[in-house]
């Protein structure tokens, strides 16, 4: 451990998909600058980084989205945060939720399921969708968020209705 | 604060083909298999699916790495050789890239092998 306070840095999001694997490998070279980061960690961080960027690139329009690293050993938290408007499900409620503490089954696009816990009327956390024997005939085929979910330890959105913040929010015990 | 660029990178996808046995080999010559293609490659491959190719083994050798969408492209390749009772292998798979199908657990809905020459064995 090199730090002993929280370490935050701001990454301004590129915009065009070629530069993405660049901008991870910067990244990642940033925060090895600053805390020892093991192969397996390496990995699951340049998962995330690609998908959370991915997405950014895909459905932000803000053009000051920005990847938050905030490093306070042993967590990494890693924020993807854009102005714009908030998630939208195909079914299911909308944000805000009603009723909290619960699981429910959500459609972010055609072939895009994930179950998600509602932690407040503006936050949800991603719920690990894997199940055994999937034929392939029902595999989605979408990826980003069960990635992002899979290669974490907890990966959370959350909307701020005032400032119009989307937030997903992704924590990595290093 | 971390500024890239922007790159003069191939944006279009780069395939070379040939037939070995039946089996029609596609080297994926792009090294980033991306949102700026997954599109066009499944679309390129489904062209070939509809020109009667249905065994194929995709080579990643030059690829060093793969995301989401292009899984989904993958994914829906797969689909589409489903009815028409083809077969598909992946093969030459970078460390990364294994891990991502590991950690997906599509290495089990998959065929995936080390080489060239043990994928056409799986025909």
């Amino acid at each position: 451990m090199k730090q002993i306070t929280p370490i935050k840095i701001g990454l301004k999001i590129p915009k065009n998909p070629d530069d993405i694997q660049e901008y991870t490998k910067e990244v990642i070279e940033t925060l090895s600058s600053n805390v020892t980061i093991t192969e397996d960690n390496r990995r699951r961080i340049k998962l995330i980084l690609v998908e959370l960027v991915t997405n950014s690139i895909k459905h932000s329009e803000d053009p000051n989205a920005e990847i938050r690293l905030t490093i306070n050993h042993p967590q990494l938290t890693i924020e993807k945060v854009d102005v714009g408007l908030q998630i939208k499900f195909r079914s299911a409620e909308q944000i805000p939720f009603e009723e909290v503490n619960k699981t429910i089954k959500v459609d972010f696009t055609k072939l895009n399921s994930l179950n998600i816990k509602i932690i407040s009327p503006y936050r949800f956390k991603f719920l690990d969708a894997y199940r055994e024997n999937m034929d392939i005939e029902h595999l989605p085929e979408h990826f980003g968020f069960y990635i992002i979910t899979r290669a974490s330890d907890n990966f959370e959105y959350h909307h701020n209705p005032w400032s119009k913040e989307n937030t997903f929010i992704v924590n990595i015990k290093l | 604060m971390i500024a890239v660029s922007s790159s003069s990178k191939e944006k279009t996808m780069k395939l070379s083909k040939q037939t070995i046995n039946d089996v029609l080999v596609i080297v994926i010559e792009n090294k980033e298999a991306n949102l700026s293609k997954s599109e066009q490659f499944k679309e390129l491959i489904f062209q070939d699916i509809e020109d009667g190719a249905q065994q194929l083994v995709i080579s990643f050798q030059h690829v060093e790495y793969l995301d989401s969408s292009f899984l989904g492209a993958l994914v829906a390749i797969l689909k589409k050789l489903l009815p028409l009772k083809g077969k598909l292998v992946l093969t030459q798979l970078n460390k990364d890239i294994l891990n991502l199908f590991a950690l997906t657990r599509l290495d089990k809905i998959f065929n995936i092998e080390s080489t060239l020459e043990t994928s056409l064995q799986k025909f």
